[in-house]
């Protein structure tokens, strides 16, 4: 069986290990538990209503009713709340991404005064965890008017951004060879062309990386644009599925339905670029 | 010698500037103007705050009948959530390690409810849990055990940890995700060279594997606390704090008194101690950071 002439050992073993194929066994069983409770809601959100109540939590659904889903986005206002969404991650995420890029090269690279002082600043930011004062950071949007605004809930999402960011990209940036940088100062070159022309490209796998996981992190944020955005015109996803969940609770399709296009997003993006998932938590927490 | 472009420190500065700007104004000013807020009342409407010294604090710790309760059920949670998910994900991630088939697909699904947004993990989770319809009381009315039901949120001694569950479930795969990262930097010579001299499975773990993850478990154990401290979403969704306050938490309650009930003042000394709490625990540690990154 090449299945386990290849797996099921210990390391330099060649004999096959009984207790890694039970182990193996428990792990497929859990993953089969872990996984219930997507094709749970799949197959309710393509679910009548009569047909959650009379049939068996996991048999498929009989006749696919895709309507619960055109009927949840419309009574959901999820035209609105996808383009709310949309905008301000795609102005997010980049944007931020680029000053904390350009502050981590500053901080790693260049010789200035209190710079130690700023990265404690910065980092100490990566530690507080912003659910703990939602009310201040609402006054504080509220005393520059921008409430219910773009900039109201870009601006913050922007400020909480950058300290992890810049925190990962200045454990990158400090691993550069100095004599890289050196040569090019020596050759006239500023640090605004050292840190386009070199840092940006040499960092790509890392930016990409931080930029998946701010991606997501962007589009299920909650908590924060909960006490921002109050108008529903302003809404993002996650505030409209939350609202659906209070108003239709008991329409149990179109919710699960609702459910299902909130989260599709994220989890194409994920399974497409898994590999950076990885990779940009490990840059971060582990190997720094 | 002559340049003809700025000083490299005003370079520096100019490069800095934007994302420090944005960050002292937006995340750290809201932090350190918090304090002064909790020695103040304001309702959300008036123009002006009023001083009112240490009241706030006071009618918190003595008057306020939620408090006592959510720093308990705080305290609870964040010593739940750092053991339970992982322990579940350190095991999950020794095994993981070994050469077994699949073991990227079975990573991917134990990561996935990571990347679903909170906020959608509670209304997956309220759902499972609904009294009439939800997964668990329909698959125990299946199973014939119906005197296992329960109104899982419903229920006061019991919604917490309903509530945790989800928590744990949308959690383990992210530290998971870390011990494996630590895993990958345990020598492999040095546990084979350990086999060759007859250590077993358990020596092999616990003098060699254990020692090397050291680190990696500060780590995990800090982020994990932290991230406990952020289960705003999950108990907003799935039960508001109730019944009853039951499943209420500090961070929320400072959020429910200030946007809520309208007292930013009172609101803010919750945060305030909540703050301090998060503090204690997370000076250590920064220090810790900075030895690291500096060495």
């Amino acid at each position: 069986m090449t299945l386990a002439s290849r797996f099921f050992r210990q390391p330099g073993s060649a004999h096959l290990d009984p207790i890694l194929v039970g182990l193996w066994i428990s792990l497929i069983i859990l993953a089969a538990l872990w996984i219930a409770p997507f094709i749970f809601i799949v197959f309710t959100s393509l679910k009548s209503a009569a047909e959650v109540m009379g049939s068996s939590a996991f048999s498929p659904p009989a006749d696919y009713a895709w309507e619960n889903y055109s009927a949840a986005w419309q009574r959901g206002n999820f035209t609105t709340a996808s383009f709310n969404s949309i905008i301000i991650t795609a102005i997010k995420v980049p944007l931020g991404l680029f000053l904390s890029a350009m502050a981590a090269y500053a901080l790693a690279c260049v010789r200035m005064r209190w710079r130690k002082l700023f990265f404690v600043v910065v980092l100490f930011g990566t530690m507080i965890p912003f659910q703990v004062m939602l009310a201040p950071i609402f006054r504080q949007v509220n005393a520059f008017g921008l409430i219910n605004t773009y900039p109201g809930i870009i601006l913050p999402y922007l400020a909480f951004g950058v300290p992890y960011q810049v925190f990962i990209l200045h454990g990158f940036f400090s691993a550069v060879p100095r004599e890289l940088s050196e040569a090019a100062r020596i050759d006239g070159a500023s640090h605004f062309v050292i840190f386009r022309r070199i840092f940006l490209p040499i960092s790509l796998p890392v930016l990409a990386a931080l930029f998946i996981l701010d991606f997501v992190a962007t589009w299920n944020e909650f908590a924060m644009a909960l006490v921002i955005l109050q108008d529903s015109d302003m809404w993002t996803l996650p505030l409209g599925l939350m609202a659906f969940q209070s108003q239709f609770q008991s329409n149990y399709g179109q919710l699960n339905a609702a459910i299902v296009m909130t989260v599709l997003p994220a989890v194409i993006v994920y399974l497409i670029f898994q590999r950076y998932f990885v990779a940009g938590l490990v840059s971060g927490a582990v190997k720094e | 010698m002559m340049r003809r472009s700025l000083r490299p420190q005003a370079e520096g500065y100019m490069l800095l500037l934007p994302a420090l700007v944005v960050y002292l104004i937006f995340a750290f000013y809201p932090m350190i103007d918090v304090i002064r807020q909790s020695f103040s009342e304001w309702n959300g409407l008036d123009a002006q705050s009023r001083f009112v010294g240490w009241n706030n604090y006071r009618v918190v710790l003595t008057q306020d009948p939620v408090f006592w309760g959510a720093l308990v059920n705080t305290v609870l949670w964040t010593l739940a959530a750092i053991t339970l998910p992982n322990l579940i994900a350190f095991g999950l991630a020794l095994a993981l390690n070994q050469s077994l088939p699949a073991r990227g697909t079975l990573r991917a699904i134990f990561y996935l409810p990571v990347i679903i947004a909170s906020i959608a993990v509670a209304t997956i989770w309220r759902w499972m849990y609904d009294p009439f319809f939800g997964l668990f009381n329909s698959l125990l009315t299946e199973w014939g055990m119906s005197g296992w039901i329960q109104d899982w949120l419903g229920n006061r001694k019991l919604a917490l940890w309903s509530v945790f569950v989800a928590h744990l479930w949308s959690s383990v795969g992210f530290s998971m995700v870390l011990f494996l990262a630590g895993l990958q930097g345990v020598s492999q010579t040095l546990i084979e060279a350990a086999r060759i001299d007859g250590a077993g499975r358990y020596a092999v773990f616990r003098h060699v594997t254990l020692p090397a993850l050291g680190p990696t478990i500060t780590i995990v154990l800090v982020l994990s606390l932290i991230n406990s401290l952020k289960a705003f979403d999950i108990v907003y969704g799935m039960t508001g704090g109730g019944p009853a306050q039951s499943t209420q938490m500090l961070a929320m309650w400072a959020y429910t008194q200030a946007m809520q009930l309208g007292s930013f003042g009172r609101g803010a000394a919750v945060s305030v101690i909540l703050l301090i709490i998060t503090l204690v625990i997370v000076i250590p540690y920064l220090r810790w950071t900075l030895r690291r990154s500096t060495t």
